[in-house]
């Protein structure tokens, strides 16, 4: 496993979303000096697989994670927020933006190293039997390639759709992932999954009603590292269910993301071995990707 | 007017400070000295200048150096030379002024004696209902417990020293050492940074005063200043002593004003505290009430709070605080931030902030080296503002150096260079494997040149070079005629 400058940095294109909050060219990020967490985590917001090498720091979404991180012996850890969260903050809901509708579920995904095991009708079902608005389905994208699991979500009369690859190995990277996804989740007023992921945490912070019901499904030889999925029912509770207080939902999404821990760019850019504005020979040439 | 009595010491001079420390002096003192005394012997060193607010006719000044009371004596006051013992025990005195302690009244002529039998022969010469001013060096005192070994001076043929047990050790013990010998204390003072030249004096009233704490602290801090190598940093410990309610207890040395007479009230004309050459009253209006700006901000490092520590160095650095240390601004319950310390550059200011910061074992809160100007350009980066280490002003040369500070560093430094060590490593492997990449994709390129839609390819892209070319030598051939 390769480390340091870490390719899953990249993943989603958090570094680009960064880059950007930070005033630098988005199209290329920087190196990032140091583990940037990529996902909701239960564990030390790090990946399972991950080698580390002394000193170089860790950049973790919550205090709540910095402080289990801690615990669990890891060193250098810093909270940063998570890259959905200054999406959000530059990205502000037009206050006119189109009314919302529907809801937006994301099915529990496998990744590129372990397949999904479960039955998609059986989900399909409780979906229909729970929503009574327009339903979208996000798949990951080793799902949405699989043309019989798609077709499965089609027949159900619901809208199937993709966010984007994740990348890896600095190869097919996606710097337009969170915006898609962010697009996709506005349009929806809930955002619902069989599993308690990422993608709620996101949806709840960009102002959907969040769920989480159905078959939690398995991954092939899931590991159930850090109490796994019955740690996260038992510990996140109040975010499983049909109808959920968003309120609390929203409480805890803020946390869970950093959203309430941002750094200001000139932190930020410090913080992460950014270069300054002012050092940055491509300055000029520096801008936001249009979308 | 001088009276040899004894023991006089006739090539010696305490009041010039080159046989041990110099002689009880400072402003601070001098609040203790403008009432009305009546018949008055100031036994030990005392500065002249802290004498001059005594009327001279009604002063007896008793020093064991002949220099001295020679000196003492041209200021038209009166002097006895010699050892205290030597001295005629007659109750003559309204009042005895012993602000340098009871080490320094016996000379080297004079068997050594106790702190008890130097107290006494002091009592011998008041009257009743007379007035006792007397400093007492704490032997456990925050000056002590930071101290390095040193070399005794020529003053100390014997040692005050904590195992006597003729000598009350601790505050408590003194008063109630003071109150067994008929002594009845009316205020007493814990003084920093020392007995010799006290800047601050704070009674246990103003102690008591929770609401207070950040004004003392700052004050402490000024007065501990360290400017000798110490075991550990003195602010650190006295500030610290303030915030656990110990700023008595580990003061340098105590000042106790106390009476013969049972019946005397406590002397209202003296202050609660004089800080920095002011005094205060209770309920001390002048005296801002709330917690140091550093307190809190470091309150916030320690629960990992850095929003509102952004908040916090945000508010500073936007007012016209500034340029003010965080230790020496209090912050109010209103957020309102009172300077306590004239404002210099603000980030000389930041700078002493990280430089706390990273003393009170805090920089492991940044990924940064912990190193005072790379800290100040994160602090600056948390308050939004765009700031290189290289423009943060460099450190005024340290006086002294804390040897808690320099193991805490050396063990840093060990760390950071294994850190990058291992980085070093990585780079490495990193470096072959993208090396081996590079010739893997070179040695592909070169196939793929040879086969031939390779070729063409080469011919189409030399095609259009030399047209690139052509078109630039027509473009400068236009331009030029």
């Amino acid at each position: 496993m390769e480390c340091l400058v870490h390719h899953a940095n990249h993943y989603y294109g958090h570094s680009h979303v960064l880059a950007r909050y930070c005033g630098l060219d988005d199209t290329d990020p920087p190196r990032l000096h140091g583990y940037l967490q990529h996902g909701w985590n239960i564990g030390d917001g790090m990946a399972p697989d991950h080698e580390y090498v002394p000193g170089v720091p860790k950049f973790v979404w919550s205090e709540r994670v910095r402080r289990r991180a801690w615990s669990l012996g890891r060193r250098e850890v810093y909270v940063v927020g998570s890259p959905w969260a200054y999406l959000l903050a530059m990205e502000p809901e037009p206050a006119d933006a189109p009314p919302r509708r529907g809801t937006l579920f994301y099915p529990f995904h496998g990744w590129e190293g372990q397949h999904i095991i479960g039955n998609h009708e059986g989900l399909i079902e409780e979906i229909r039997a729970t929503e009574e608005g327009p339903v979208t389905v996000c798949l990951y994208w080793q799902e949405y390639r699989d043309k019989r699991v798609r077709a499965t979500y089609e027949r159900a009369g619901f809208r199937v759709i993709c966010h984007g690859y994740r990348g890896g190995w600095w190869k097919d990277l996606d710097p337009g992932f969170l915006y898609r996804q962010l697009a996709e989740q506005r349009r929806h007023s809930r955002v619902a999954s069989n599993r308690l992921c990422s993608a709620i945490m996101y949806g709840t912070l960009a102002g959907c009603e969040p769920a989480v019901y159905g078959d939690p499904m398995q991954l092939e030889r899931e590991k159930s590292a850090f109490g796994g999925q019955a740690r996260i029912v038992r510990e996140w509770s109040d975010l499983h269910g049909a109808a959920l207080d968003v309120s609390v939902a929203r409480r805890i999404a803020t946390a869970e993301l950093g959203a309430d821990r941002l750094l200001p760019p000139a932190e930020l850019r410090r913080v992460l071995g950014w270069p300054s504005l002012r050092h940055d020979p491509d300055f000029e040439l520096t801008g936001v990707l249009t979308r | 007017m001088t009276t040899l009595i004894g023991g006089e010491m006739l090539l010696w001079s305490d009041l010039d400070g080159s046989r041990g420390r110099g002689p009880v002096s400072g402003d601070a003192l001098g609040f203790l000295l403008s009432q009305p005394f009546g018949r008055t012997l100031v036994a030990g060193p005392h500065a002249p200048e802290l004498l001059e607010a005594l009327p001279p006719a009604q002063v007896t000044v008793l020093a064991r150096g002949a220099a001295d009371a020679e000196l003492l004596a041209t200021r038209g006051l009166t002097v006895v030379c010699g050892s205290l013992e030597k001295m005629a025990a007659v109750p003559a005195y309204d009042t005895v002024i012993a602000l340098d302690g009871l080490d320094r009244l016996h000379s080297a002529e004079a068997e050594p004696h106790s702190w008890t039998e130097t107290l006494d022969l002091l009592l011998a010469v008041l009257k009743p209902g007379g007035r006792l001013l007397l400093g007492v060096e704490n032997l456990f005192g925050i000056h002590r417990l930071t101290a390095l070994p040193a070399t005794p001076t020529d003053a100390e043929w014997t040692v005050p020293d904590d195992h006597d047990p003729q000598r009350p050790a601790g505050h408590a013990r003194l008063l109630s050492h003071l109150a067994r010998r008929g002594l009845h204390v009316q205020r007493d003072y814990a003084a920093y940074p020392g007995l010799s030249s006290p800047t601050v004096l704070l009674s246990r009233e103003i102690q008591a005063d929770a609401a207070l704490a950040g004004a003392l602290e700052a004050a402490v801090a000024t007065a501990v200043q360290p400017t000798t190598d110490v075991l550990i940093d003195p602010v650190r410990l006295a500030t610290a002593a303030v915030r656990n309610g110990l700023a008595t207890a580990l003061a340098p040395a105590w000042v106790v004003v106390a009476h013969r007479d049972p019946g005397t009230t406590a002397d209202a004309a003296l202050p609660d505290a004089v800080i920095n050459g002011r005094e205060f009253r209770l309920p001390a209006a002048g005296l801002p009430r709330g917690r140091t700006l550093e307190d809190h901000l470091l309150a916030a490092a320690q629960r990992r709070d850095l929003p509102t520590m952004r908040d916090l160095l945000t508010t500073w650095q936007s007012s016209p605080s500034a340029g003010v240390p965080a230790a020496q601004i209090v912050l109010g319950d209103n957020a309102e931030l009172t300077a306590l310390a004239p404002a210099a550059d603000p980030l000389t200011a930041l700078r002493a902030f990280a430089a706390s910061a990273i003393a009170g074992g805090f920089a492991p809160l940044w990924p940064i080296r912990a190193d005072e100007a790379e800290l100040t350009a994160v602090l600056a980066g948390m308050t939004g503002r765009e700031l290189e280490p290289s423009e943060v002003p460099p450190a005024d040369k340290p006086g002294a150096h804390a040897v808690g500070d320099l193991l805490a560093d050396r063990d840093r430094l060990t760390r950071e260079l294994s850190e990058a060590k291992a980085k070093h490593e990585w780079y490495e492997q990193m470096l072959l494997r993208r090396e081996a990449e590079l010739k893997r994709v070179r040695q592909m390129n070169a196939l793929l040149s040879a086969t031939v839609p390779g070729k063409a390819a080469t011919t189409l892209v030399g095609g259009l070079r030399a047209g690139k070319r052509a078109m630039r030598s027509v473009v400068r051939r236009t331009r030029g005629s």
